[in-house]
């Protein structure tokens, strides 16, 4: 047996990684920045009686700082959202879509993330259908309170973790642009936190792994 | 010597036993037997209808030595697939029986693919013979089993299931049922448990117009319970060692021996099934490719459709269901759901579990409204009678938990005034929402109503709509800092008492204590310490202040006591922290109990009552369970057994009634008189009726007379 005082993940064998990862991507320039994911398989974990988690955590360093934004916005923050150069529809726009199915899932497609303001929120799935929602990606809320870049900002740095029709999900946690200890800051937080959200902690993983895009993935458990 | 009773060729069975052992010096009578066959079938081919027992049992012989034979019984197989063939539905029931008997036999040695005999037996159940088809169907499972037992030989499967497929199409009642009879149990026995399969039971089997078609693909959706098969691990438990003792001193023979051998290997294979892990499944409504489109489908059939109601309330929770698990928007749903709400409704309870199934995060409140109006005005009211208040108070609280924003403030605090109403089941249930809204959003409760603040409703965020809950750190696991410091100080006074060089550093406040000592160090020390130890540092602070000696459980309670009273800078100084432990190590799993601990004290904290129970996060919550629902809080009238316990119960400390014995000492021979008690009447008849003395003048005169008669006699 494994003396369980120890940490799964020893801080060395997560350095080596890191550097692995990297060093890889250096040997071998690709014509785009690579995103560097882990790949978390479970075990005894059953979907079926268990709960099916899910969370959302935010890192500190942008994982991928290329990420499409579009503000679906009242007046004031469409403005905003102008001045500050930040894709941005109205009411009207979303309405023009006429909930055309194709329309939709092109909107969809566009970016990657959207934020819609309060008093437009709830009428997004009336107006736009299940569109957004069937790709992942409901608006988050944006309040007149918060400054939009910051709020932009967290959108691109915050990560979801959920599980789908296989036991393993994979998530993005930085970029080969980043420094190593950048990257194994971002690595702990979302290891911390996925381990968090599982109802056995460490008994519930049997795999993690790490990857850039293109290059080979690392064992980390 | 010639054998001049050679029977033989009439006694097939003793045949078949000698052709089994020596193929080579019997191909003379199977020959014999094989053109015997011949004829036999050509004069069985005019007259099909007939039942001919010597054709029966000449297919049986030879598909029995097929195996032996194999040149001269090429075309066997296919001699029986086409008389099925040609004569499907005019054969006999039992010859058609014996012929697929037959086929079957020659289908396990594997001279028959599957897919050939697959197609001849959908082929078959169109006739009218029920034995023959619940033969077949049960042919047809394990034989797919048998397939996929070693390995799963992926071309083959998907033929078969190809194929299997366009049988779900069919028009044929029969053969359609059968197509998904077959597909739901080999799901369920994890043969064919992909997404494939899932989705053609959704696509095709839910709009059969086949009703029977159709209930069985609902119920499958359904069909949770049923899945979890009692594992029968405890009674083919073995135990090696009990076997290998007895064998010791038994005899020794070599059919023990072997049989130890056995019970090992047995134990052996029980041994490495447990040690691997179980493997889990996806139910099927997971495995579903397009949730939406699947739910809105269905959704037209139920309102299009006059099928009866049990068949509309199983689509209808099959949508909910999905609705629920896949987070979907179907907002014609909620008013369809609200119509039928209803007191007096039959199966009421069902349609509210839908009712809060199908609620989710994401619904707006205003598509809801019409259910939860209608819930409140249809039950929720003085006129009807408590248990539908109850009830509806449940459906009320089961929907909230899943959507909090469903209900207005005013709803709510209406809804929350039934706290003090005189029927418990109606008080019960309110305050059981006023519970989930304590822990959702307590700034919807009237103030007294929220309860005592306790550390976790600090961290408590509500929701507004469409809102995610964004965290950048991993909740409660600053303790682990403050906990790992104190541990690591406490080491630290104590290395430091022993060098005693206490006195001469100034900088050291030396809180020391001769049976516990911590010694709180500031970040001056030598090694190198990070920012999150000063964070700490502030908040041991004021018991340092005190100057006093604090055994180390006294000054965690302190730490506790000063949190209550946290500013929102020091939250943040809090998550601060959090943050930085999640960013630097990985959590072990001791970390992880440290902090599922420190949770559940940050509920406790502040609350004043000792007998707080920490409330359950709902666990497996993707389903509404109906008992939630129906639960009703009430002292229920007994029943028999409840009764009866009660009884015993007031029986246990008092003496028994009746007959007492009165002896002192219970192993003691009782007397003559309480032994007669037990003998029967005529043996002591005499006694019982006892003696009765004679009184003076009846003596008198007895005398008198004794003394004439010896007198007469003189």
């Amino acid at each position: 047996m494994k003396k369980m005082t120890w940490s799964k993940v020893s801080r060395d064998t997560l350095y080596e990684c890191v550097n692995a990862v990297l060093d890889a991507s250096k040997e071998k320039k690709r014509n785009f920045l690579e995103t560097v994911e882990i790949q978390i398989g479970l075990k005894n974990y059953d979907p079926q009686k268990d709960k099916r988690f899910s969370g959302t955590v935010k890192l500190k360093y942008i994982p991928r700082p290329k990420m499409q934004v579009c503000v679906l916005g009242d007046q004031q923050h469409c403005d905003e959202a102008k001045s500050l150069t930040v894709p941005c529809m109205d009411a009207e726009a979303l309405k023009k879509l006429n909930k055309n199915k194709k329309l939709i899932k092109k909107l969809a497609k566009k970016y990657d993330a959207f934020l819609a303001s309060e008093s437009l929120i709830k009428q997004i799935p009336r107006l736009l259908g299940p569109g957004l929602n069937k790709a992942g990606k409901f608006p988050g809320l944006l309040s007149h309170q918060e400054s939009m870049t910051q709020k932009i900002d967290e959108v691109k740095a915050t990560i979801k973790f959920q599980m789908k029709k296989v036991l393993c999900l994979s998530v993005a946690v930085g970029h080969v642009g980043m420094s190593p200890d950048e990257l194994a800051q971002n690595v702990h937080l979302s290891i911390n936190f996925l381990v968090s959200l599982l109802k056995k902690h460490w008994q519930n993983v049997r795999s993690l792994h790490m990857k850039s895009t293109m290059g080979p993935p690392q064992r980390l458990y | 010597m010639v054998r001049h009773n050679n029977q033989l060729p009439n006694n097939l069975t003793q045949l078949q036993n000698l052709v089994k052992r020596d193929p080579d010096s019997y191909k003379d009578e199977f020959r014999q037997q094989l053109a015997h066959f011949e004829t036999t079938l050509e004069i069985f081919n005019l007259n099909p209808t007939q039942y001919s027992k010597k054709l029966d049992e000449q297919a049986m012989f030879l598909a029995q030595v097929t195996q032996c034979y194999q040149n001269d019984m090429k075309t066997f197989p296919q001699k029986i697939v086409d008389i099925l063939k040609t004569h499907n539905t005019v054969l006999h029931n039992d010859m058609r029986l014996a012929l697929c008997k037959c086929l079957i036999l020659l289908r396990n040695k594997n001279f028959v693919s599957a897919f050939d005999l697959l197609e001849i037996f959908f082929f078959l159940i169109k006739c009218q013979d029920k034995n023959l088809r619940e033969y077949l169907k049960t042919h047809i499972i394990t034989d797919i089993k048998n397939m996929n037992m070693k390995h799963k030989d992926m071309k083959l499967n998907s033929t078969l299931q190809n194929f299997i497929f366009t049988m779900l199409r069919d028009t044929n009642v029969k053969t359609s049922k059968l197509a998904v009879d077959i597909l739901i149990e080999l799901y369920h026995k994890n043969i064919w448990n992909d997404h494939k399969t899932v989705n053609i039971i959704a696509d095709i089997g839910c709009f059969s117009k086949v009703t029977k078609v159709m209930v069985a693909s609902l119920k499958f959706f359904l069909s949770r319970e049923e899945e979890e098969k009692p594992d029968s691990d405890s009674e083919d438990e073995v135990d090696p060692r009990d076997t290998m003792i007895s064998n010791k001193f038994n005899k020794k023979t070599r059919k023990r021996e072997k049989m130890v051998d056995k019970v090992k290997k047995i134990a052996k294979k029980i041994k490495k099934r447990k040690e691997k892990a179980p493997i889990f499944n996806f139910s099927a409504l997971h495995l579903i490719n397009n949730p939406q489109g699947f739910a809105e489908k269905l959704f037209k059939q139920v309102e299009a459709s006059n099928d009866r109601f049990e068949v509309k309330l199983m689509t209808l929770d099959v949508i909910s269901r999905l609705i629920g698990l896949h987070n979907l928007f179907l907002f014609n749903y909620y008013p369809f759901i609200a119509r039928l709400l209803m007191p007096h409704q039959r199966e009421v309870t069902r349609i509210l579990q839908f009712a809060a199934q199908s609620a989710h995060e994401l619904v707006p409140p205003e598509v809801i409204e019409p259910v939860m109006k209608s819930i409140a005005n249809n039950f929720i009211t003085e006129r009807n009678s408590t248990d539908v208040m109850a009830v509806g108070l449940n459906a009320v609280r089961e929907i909230c938990a899943r959507c909090p924003l469903a209900v207005t403030e005013d709803l709510l605090q209406d809804l929350v005034q039934y706290k003090t109403y005189k029927e418990k089941s109606v008080m019960m249930a309110a305050r059981s929402l006023i519970q989930l809204y304590r822990q959702s959003m307590p700034k919807m409760l009237h103030k007294k109503d929220r309860g005592r603040p306790s550390e976790a409703s600090l961290d408590l965020k509500t929701k507004q709509y469409g809102e995610m809950d964004i965290k950048d750190y991993v909740p409660g696991s600053e303790v682990l800092l403050e906990k790992e410091d104190i541990t690591e100080n406490a080491k630290k006074g104590v290395r430091k008492l022993k060098k005693k060089v206490a006195e001469s550093d100034d900088e050291w406040v030396d809180v020391a204590s001769s049976d516990s000592e911590i010694n709180i160090s500031d970040s001056d020390e030598s090694e190198p310490e990070t920012e999150e130890d000063e964070a700490e540092e502030k908040k041991v602070d004021p018991s340092e202040k005190n100057g006093e000696n604090i055994p180390p459980t006294v000054e965690n309670r302190k730490i506790l006591k000063g949190k209550r009273k946290l500013t929102a800078e020091e939250i943040q100084e809090k998550i601060k922290t959090a943050r930085e432990v999640a960013m630097d190590k990985i959590f072990t799993d001791e970390d992880f109990k440290r902090i599922e601990a420190a949770q559940i004290k940050k509920h406790i904290t502040g609350v004043k009552r000792k007998s707080v129970a920490v409330e359950e996060e709902d666990e497996s919550s993707e389903l509404v369970k109906l008992a939630d629902i129906e639960n009703i809080y009430k002292k229920r009238k007994h029943d028999k057994n409840a009764r009866l316990e009660s009884v015993l119960k007031g029986r246990e400390e008092r003496e028994k009634f009746g007959y007492k014995d009165r002896r002192k000492n219970a192993n003691c021979s009782k007397t003559n008189r309480e032994k007669r008690k037990t003998k029967s009447y005529q043996m002591v008849k005499h006694k019982a009726r006892g003696k009765i003395k004679r009184s003076f003048k009846e003596k008198q005169v007895a005398f008198r007379n004794y003394l004439i008669k010896q007198k007469k006699m003189m």
